[in-house]
């Protein structure tokens, strides 16, 4: 009968799928790293997300680069730089011989090249893509000059010190002008860098698979490839690691973190990161205006239970927007607001508003670093309520929701991970003046120190004296409370003991130089 | 195969064909104006928390947001009349090959899960009807409801937990290994989201399966057929599933669409790499071109299943002429 015979096929096939594919065994020399999402660009300066970033940042090198673990800069293709006393010329002195995978020449005029390509709106190039940063990170460049193959030089329209770590920042890394005069708009999937590797093979929404670049000026690296495979579910993710069919990833469920941490097979490599997780507060609100109303929100929540029970220790507490892997720029002795419900209560008392008051709190459903955005709202707006205050929570989709976020809502959670390795990247960007919406200073949060502080921090050239800067801003922002500090989250990366040598690094970046496989 | 009246079927198949069209035409607009009425602006998804108020405005521009809308539908369907679905925002790709090679792991996944759906459903439909009120007919029905009642996503998992992470018998998600290619290869990784697609269909398939059999298996020309001497497996196949097809079909042809739709959730759970996780995507960014591209897509292809399914109804039931 037909169909028996169709169900007699249909096993026989399954039996040969079955032998075959479960036989297929991790390669020797290739590392398998499971990622939230494949990446959705590879054109350096149209990058906005992490897992793009994650990937394209082995094929393409910047200026210069981050040490591996720290936000200390060092040579990357610029062997060394001077900047001029006024802060504005900065001149770089490029790596000899350095090519690219398709076998053109590293210079300065390529250098040119990839920043005029975003620069100049009339250029022949400008149409070969859209630029999100270019004004953010470009907008202050004044020319890019060409002083010999070896050295090129930046002239700034003001001083910007953090524009040397901008260039460590994938939107100016540098790319063979030869390949984007070749594939032009297609530039977004035929990467062409000088980085330790290249690209292989792109198969959207199955693997990219990168090869080592043998030729890579700062010696090739130990694994052969490198394949990234998209794994959206945490479950499937948490799987994969476990059976081997992966090395590395990333975002596991909290709860099986316990059960990976015993894992003989296993190693859980965990470190603190830059990213902050708050509650944006109204600051023009009638009842948030209030210091001490803001306060109280602070005393009122218990950071160490959520910490604890939603986040399952994936966090630290948080007191300010900066937290500790900013190293010497990092405030340690500011305000602190442990969970303190009577204070919360006298503080409101204080302020008049013994019998509470009532605001809209806005909780996106998921989001790009927004943790358990629903559970931890949730907690929040149970404490809250148990001093008093009634927050009436609206959810919302992630895009929808960033929308409302910068519509000025009384409070709103939001999170934050900065690519950039400098302070003024968290102070300045979220909470000076000059950002208010639909830049991201939602809250309309203005202090006139902190303002002059955190512009000042952008033109200070000193290190010492930048840290005296955000140290002091820090304190003022921690008392004022412009936010609810709720943490930081922790990086937790989960690899398979055969993977040695990975280090990781504070703004997520997944750096495999250094890795070898036993 | 059954005789079709006249030139009646092509004319027909031509005419159901120009139909499409107003259908098509109605579904961009439709699509097009969720997307854009919907909150949610693609340059401020794409550009997070570092966006500069310049960045925002220019973005904009580069990419035609500041038109009116009218403008901008205008624009986008006088270049999908050429052919050009335009290219996506954060992606920077050409939208057609890449929706028809997201489509192609759609088809592989839906194909799967409708050969699981008719095995499964039909065999079992046939099974209870025939053995009507017996402990199989129990436990059948019992399986079914069960399987419409279950979603997807939780199947998925559930089987992931099982079969990859107990049993390691499958892989936990995408559609070959990293290291690995082939026929083969893809079929291992087609088991698990194929069968947590189709179980719900199969179940749904022998529900209805079960109660045409039933409705046929009491006509006078099976008791006929049965009288006749005829094995009673004869009497089935020829007899009683030949005239109780026709509406087994229709919610095939439905079937199909609800598996199209049902894929969305299937390939998110198992990282399938097909049309269904990149719309997911898609719509998360408003990455407008790529949405309304995939919709015409999947909506073309719902109108084509469609009149395939009704010319169907002709091959099976000659009483049927399309004149």
């Amino acid at each position: 009968m037909t169909t028996r015979r169709t169900w007699m096929i249909a096993a026989l096939i399954l039996a040969v799928a079955l032998v075959s594919g479960a036989g297929a065994a991790p390669p020797k020399d290739a590392i398998v790293i499971g990622l939230l999402a494949e990446p959705v660009t590879m054109d350096p300066p149209q990058i906005t997300d992490l897992n793009s970033a994650r990937v394209t940042k082995r094929i393409f090198e910047g200026l210069v680069a981050q040490e591996l673990g720290s936000y200390k800069l060092v040579p990357g293709l610029a062997r060394s730089w001077e900047i001029s006393k006024d802060g504005l010329i900065y001149t770089f002195n490029l790596r000899a011989n350095v090519t690219f995978h398709d076998g053109t020449l590293f210079n300065a005029e390529a250098v040119k090249f990839c920043f005029e390509r975003q620069l100049n709106e009339q250029g022949p190039y400008y149409k070969t893509g859209t630029y999100p940063y270019v004004k953010g990170f470009l907008g202050n460049v004044q020319g890019v000059e060409v002083v010999n193959p070896l050295t090129v030089q930046i002239k700034l329209k003001a001083p910007l010190t953090p524009f040397l770590q901008y260039l460590a920042h994938q939107s100016l890394f540098i790319y063979s002008p030869e390949a984007l005069k070749k594939h032009g708009k297609d530039m977004v999937k035929n990467p062409v860098g000088t980085g330790p590797f290249k690209l292989e093979t792109w198969e959207p929404g199955v693997k990219v698979v990168l090869a080592r670049n043998d030729q890579y000026w700062g010696g090739a690296p130990k694994v052969r490839q490198a394949i990234y495979v998209p794994i959206i579910e945490a479950q499937a993710r948490l799987a994969a690691i476990k059976t081997g069919e992966i090395d590395l990833t990333m975002d596991v469920p909290p709860d099986s973190l316990e059960s990976l941490r015993k894992d003989p097979n296993i190693t859980v490599a965990e470190s603190n990161s830059s990213a902050v997780w708050y509650i944006a507060l109204n600051t023009r609100h009638a009842v948030l205006k209030d210091k001490r109303v803001r306060q109280a929100m602070n005393y009122a929540i218990n950071k160490d239970a959520i910490i604890r029970d939603i986040l399952k220790g994936t966090a630290i507490v948080s007191s300010g927007p900066m937290s500790p892997v900013y190293g010497p720029f990092h405030e340690e002795k500011t305000t602190r607001y442990p969970y303190d419900p009577e204070k919360a209560k006298a503080l409101l008392k204080d302020a008049g508003y013994a019998g509470g008051f009532e605001v809209i709190f806005l909780v996106p459903e998921s989001g790009s670093g927004m943790q358990q955005p629903v559970e931890m709202g949730t907690v929040i707006q149970a404490q809250l309520q148990a001093v008093g205050i009634k927050a009436r929570i609206q959810t919302m989709e992630w895009g929808a929701y960033l929308k409302k976020y910068l519509d000025g809502p009384d409070m709103a959670e939001m999170s934050w991970n900065p690519s950039i390795g400098d302070p003024d990247h968290v102070t300045y960007m979220l909470l000076s003046s000059d950002r208010f919406p639909p830049a991201f200073n939602a809250g309309f949060y203005q202090n006139a120190r902190v303002d002059e502080l955190l512009r000042k921090g952008r033109t200070t050239v000193g290190d010492a004296e930048r840290a005296a800067i955000y140290k002091e801003a820090q304190r003022i922002i921690s008392d004022e409370a412009p936010w609810i500090f709720i943490d930081h989250g922790r990086q937790i990366i989960i690899h398979r003991k055969r993977v040695q040598g990975f280090k990781l690094h504070p703004n997520f970046d997944l750096v495999l130089t250094q890795v070898w496989l036993q | 195969m059954a005789a079709v009246g006249g030139g009646g079927l092509p004319a027909y198949a031509l005419r159901r064909l120009l139909l499409a069209l107003p259908v098509l035409f109605g579904v961009s607009v439709l699509v097009f104006a969720v997307l854009h009425l919907a909150p949610g602006d693609p340059a401020a998804i794409m550009l997070g928390a570092q966006a500069t108020k310049e960045d925002v405005v220019r973005l904009h521009r580069d990419l035609g947001l500041d038109q009116p809308l009218v403008v901008q539908y205008v624009r986008w369907m006088g270049h999908v009349l050429q052919g050009d679905l335009g290219r996506s925002i954060p992606l920077g790709r050409a939208v057609l090959p890449e929706v028809l090679l997201r489509f192609k792991a759609t088809l592989v996944l839906t194909a799967g899960a409708l050969l699981i759906a008719i095995l499964l459903g039909l065999a079992a439909g046939i099974v209870s009807a025939v053995k009507q009120y017996t402990w199989l007919d129990r436990i059948s029905m019992g399986v079914a409801v069960t399987g419409v009642s279950l979603p997807v996503f939780w199947t998925g998992i559930m089987l992931i937990l099982l079969f990859a992470l107990q049993l390691r018998w499958f892989p936990s998600s995408g559609m070959s290994s990293p290291y690995g290619s082939g026929v083969a290869d893809v079929l291992w990784h087609l088991v698990l989201p194929a069968v947590t697609l189709g179980t719900a269909s199969a179940a749904a398939l022998a529900r209805l399966t079960r109660s045409s059999v039933l409705e046929i298996i009491r006509q006078d020309y099976v008791r006929s057929a049965r009288a006749k001497g005829l094995a009673e497996r004869a009497v089935i196949t020829r007899h009683v599933l030949k005239n109780a097809i026709n509406p087994i079909i229709t919610v095939l042809g439905l079937q199909v669409g609800f598996l199209l739709g049902g894929a969305i959730l299937t390939e998110t759970v198992f990282s399938w790499p097909g049309l269904g996780s990149m719309m997911v995507r898609a719509i998360q960014a408003r990455d407008y071109p790529l949405v309304q591209g995939g919709v015409l897509l999947i909506a073309t292809t719902f109108v084509l299943v469609n009149l395939v399914v009704d010319l169907l109804y002709a091959v099976f039931d000659p009483r049927i002429r399309y004149d």
